[in-house]
């Protein structure tokens, strides 16, 4: 009886002894395992022809990227704002290996309606508009961000149409920003007129939308338009204030040379860091908070103010 | 318990004990000591990275002396140009500078290189850089990182730099003026050289200005794009040397190193949740291993305790057999010094109680034997038989006299012969049984012999073994004076020799030779009762013996022809003592 008790404890001790020299190399490659995390692919889609208009966004990307093992791509459209391209790229890249996309939507209610049956279940982050199926969106409140704008534009008016140029129809965050100046110029019994124009036309076209509208001044509400009516204003030497949106360095130009009045800027670094680190935490199962992006209002006599510097120039080397 | 479970569980408890006791030891001399190594890694980091920075800003300031010494003191900027000289010093350092200008006073261009041309809102003289020149006018100033908005820029490049500035000696039209020499370094420059600069766990290294203000970090845009915060403000106010800080619920290792001559400071950030990943792995492994020892050391203990508790066991097994009974029990001697002679120990005891019990059950047997020829020497047939035949003859020959007298020695012999079963009785007593005795057995010799019968002083009151004078007096009938004439004599006479008392029974009859006698009380003799054989006298001698000791018993003397001399030898005992006797207790 004895001898078998012993034989029994002696059994157990060695299944602990074995138990305690496998727990150190096991445990190891256990926490490894949980470290090394597969990267991701992600797809970046806009609704632009030209890739510099997302310059800076595009390095906050970049930076997130390297950060949360992300592989990503870049891709821009032949035509600016082309729906139907946009959607085939989209089909395109969910067919591949991506794991998540970040859009900005050329045409934001029919992206909304077709989105799942485009990207599956495929994580998407969507810039600029709020779209809906999107796991997350990132951008500004683009109410308050039109009113703000609109605010500053009243500030220096003194009679006079507004000309409002709407060069995206279907986008329904500059619709957002462009319907806000509306009431909040209409609120304050400035009179606007609204045009709509393709981004491509609107550099030759200002001119002439000036004449018809017999505006004092002029408002763009997306970064293409901001710079292609500040191209269309000097070369047409219109004198009238404009009033734009966006952080590019070629805005910061326009500020600084007098030809943009002021714009509502946001950190395009900050939009496109987050934009890529929410979808890479979505999609690893992590819960992510999206907060509207902070802006603030850019006048050219204020670029080089330090906090200014830092939100239209990234610190490149 | 076991011993064998005790002795297991004793050593495994204070091994365990030991072990974390060591293993705590170890564990927080190892945290201690990484601790110590992370301090000390980041501090050679750190001070790598100075001298690389300083190198650079000695590199910048080296610049800006030739700037000055070589091309802005000695020309007259009324007559001479300086771009020439500027434009060779900034295409030898190009890759580190972005612009290099002379400013007078008022803050009027004299020369820049390799943008010439102010922009229309620039206002030098507001700017600090050209403040701090002005004011201090002995030192280099360096300014913080930030956009140089200077020059007009066809391409409209913004670049970060940081302006060093110093005040400046013009000449112009042979007078001299105050004037300000701007070298704008390029931020790549400070960026090479604190780039890729990895502290131990996942570390990084940040430099901030006397201020706090940041001119690197490796998450610089981050952080100015308010997505990222750093402790800079507080970290302007440490000393050179290592702190912890907590920066939002974070605990950090923080190391500080002044950058000579500019007031910047490098600061290096080790998260303390990093030093505590790697002690929770190096517990882990600690845990792992001294489970692995516990376990080892819990099995090998098991089996030295069951070396040692083996031979125990096996001990412990062989008394419990005997306590059983069990006849044959194998006591072995092997184990431990100790056991071993425990062993040995237990079987000589086995073996001296074997040895006792056989003697005990001999002297048992003895007495059984002793006390049966009592009861036969009690009850002798022949003697019965001869005392009643003697009284049938003399009654039937009218001698009812001595008949009577016959059948009252033969009754009152009886009678203390029982003694109510006591086998010590009175001196007294057993001299009279001799003389009852010697009354019957002269009537049936017709006087051949007499007898006298004698108790010396200081015998009275004494008591002694109950029928040990009757069978020496049968003895000296049968084979001293059987076949003498009418003189024979027999003497019994008491007598004390200071504690012993001693009866003597002496005859006159024909003897034996001295060897003869002393084989009388030989035990090797064999017990065959037959007369002459003396087996009553050796009984007498036996009990005596097994009852107060070796040293009691009888002594013969004879000698042919001139008789024989029986000393009885006992214990002087009175009547406690005799009490005491009767009991079984000895003296």
């Amino acid at each position: 009886m004895n001898k078998r008790r012993n034989n029994i404890i002696q059994l157990a001790i060695l299944v602990a002894l074995a138990a305690a020299v496998a727990l150190p190399l096991i445990l190891p490659r256990m926490t490894e395992a949980r470290v090394v995390a597969t990267p991701l692919e992600l797809s970046v889609i806009l609704r632009d022809t030209d890739s510099s208009l997302w310059a800076n966004a595009r390095m906050g990307m970049e930076q997130a990227a390297a950060e949360h093992g992300v592989e990503m791509r870049f891709l821009t459209l032949t035509t600016q704002g082309d729906c139907a391209e946009q959607e085939e790229l989209l089909r395109r890249e969910a067919e591949g290996d991506t794991d998540m996309l970040v859009i900005a939507p050329a045409d934001t209610q029919r992206l909304s309606r077709q989105l799942r049956e485009l990207v599956g279940q495929r994580t998407v982050v969507s810039v600029e508009s709020e779209l809906e199926g999107a796991e997350l969106s990132v951008l500004p409140d683009n109410a308050a961000l039109g009113h703000a704008l609109a605010q500053t534009a009243m500030e220096d008016w003194s009679g006079g149409t507004v000309l409002l140029l709407n060069t995206a129809p279907e986008s329904a965050g500059v619709l957002e920003r462009l319907e806000a100046v509306r009431q909040t110029l209409a609120g304050h019994g400035v009179p606007v007129c609204e045009k709509t124009v393709k981004i491509s036309e609107l550099t030759g076209a200002l001119h002439e939308l000036v004449q018809e509208s017999g505006a004092v001044q002029i408002m763009a509400f997306e970064p293409a338009a901001s710079e292609c009516a500040a191209a269309g204003k000097e070369s047409a030497q219109l004198s009238q204030p404009l009033y734009g949106v966006g952080s590019t360095t070629d805005i910061a130009a326009w500020l600084e040379r007098g030809t943009i009045c002021a714009v509502a800027a946001w950190s395009e670094y900050a939009a496109g860091y987050l934009a890529v680190e929410g979808a890479a935490l979505t999609t690893r199962g992590e819960t992510y908070k999206m907060e509207p992006l902070p802006f603030s209002i850019v006048r050219g006599e204020e670029i080089y103010d330090p906090d200014n510097q830092k939100l239209l120039f990234p610190v490149t080397y | 318990m076991s011993i064998q479970m005790v002795i297991s569980l004793s050593f495994t408890a204070v091994a365990v004990v030991c072990l974390v006791f060591m293993g705590l030891s170890l564990s927080l001399r190892f945290t201690a000591n990484t601790e110590k190594l992370v301090e000390d890694s980041s501090q050679r980091v750190i001070s790598q990275v100075n001298l690389n920075l300083d190198s650079y800003l000695r590199r910048m300031m080296r610049v800006s002396n030739t700037m000055y010494y070589r091309v802005v003191k000695d020309a007259d900027i009324a007559e001479d140009s300086l771009t020439e000289g500027m434009n060779l010093l900034y295409e030898e350092n190009r890759d580190a500078l972005v612009s290099v200008a002379v400013f007078d006073s008022s803050g009027n261009l004299i020369s820049a290189v390799p943008l010439s041309t102010l922009k229309e809102a620039a206002v030098p003289e507001e700017s600090a850089w050209f403040r701090a020149a002005m004011e201090k006018m002995e030192n280099l100033h360096f300014s913080t990182p930030h956009i140089q908005n200077l020059f007009d820029d066809p391409d409209y490049r913004y670049r970060w730099v940081v302006s060093l500035s110093r005040h400046v000696q013009l000449t112009r039209g042979g007078a001299t003026e105050s004037g300000v020499l701007l070298v704008d370094m390029s931020f790549y420059g400070i960026e090479q050289v604190c780039r890729d600069v990895e502290l131990s766990n996942g570390g990084y290294l940040y430099l901030i200005d006397g201020s706090g203000e940041l001119i690197y970090h490796p998450r610089q845009q981050l952080i100015y794009a308010g997505l990222l915060e750093e402790n800079n403000l507080i970290a302007a106010t440490y000393r050179d040397g290592t702190h912890q800080e907590s920066f939002q619920g974070k605990s950090r290792q923080v190391t500080v190193k002044t950058v000579g001559y500019t007031g910047w400071k490098l600061v290096g950030v080790v998260p303390a949740e990093s030093l505590a990943e790697n002690s929770q792995q190096m517990l882990l492994f600690g845990l792992s291993l001294l489970l692995f020892v516990v376990f080892l050391m819990a099995y090998l203990n098991f089996r030295i305790s069951a070396h040692i508790s083996d031979p125990i066991r096996s001990l412990e097994h062989a008394i419990k057999e005997l306590e059983a009974g069990c006849e044959d029990v194998e006591i072995e001697e092997k184990g431990c010094y100790e056991v071993q002679r425990l062993g040995h120990s237990i079987r000589s005891m086995v073996s001296t109680m074997r040895h006792l019990m056989e003697d005990i059950i001999e002297q048992e047997e003895q007495k059984r034997r002793s006390e049966l020829e009592v009861l036969q020497s009690q009850i002798n047939p022949h003697f019965l038989y001869n005392t009643l035949d003697s009284v049938i003859w003399m009654t039937e020959a009218g001698r009812h006299e001595e008949a009577i007298q016959m059948v009252t020695s033969l009754a009152r012999l009886f009678r203390i012969s029982l003694s109510r079963g006591k086998s010590v009785i009175p001196l007294s007593s057993e001299l009279e049984h001799a003389r009852y005795y010697m009354n019957i057995q002269q009537i049936r010799y017709k006087n051949k012999f007499s007898v006298q019968i004698n108790a010396l002083p200081g015998t009275e009151g004494l008591y002694t073994l109950k029928l040990v004078v009757q069978p020496i007096l049968e003895n000296a009938i049968y084979h001293g004076l059987s076949s003498a004439e009418d003189d024979g004599l027999i003497t019994v006479t008491a007598r004390r020799e200071e504690d012993d008392l001693v009866i003597e029974v002496a005859d006159n009859g024909m003897g034996m030779r001295p060897e003869v006698a002393d084989s009388l009380l030989d035990e090797d003799r064999p017990d065959v009762r037959t007369s002459g054989s003396g087996i009553g006298v050796r009984n007498v001698h036996r009990r005596i013996r097994l009852t107060f000791g070796e040293r009691y018993g009888l002594s013969i003397h004879s000698e042919p022809d001139v008789g024989t001399r029986v000393e009885i030898r006992l214990p002087a005992l009175d009547e406690t003592q005799a009490e005491r006797y009767q009991r079984g207790g000895g003296a």
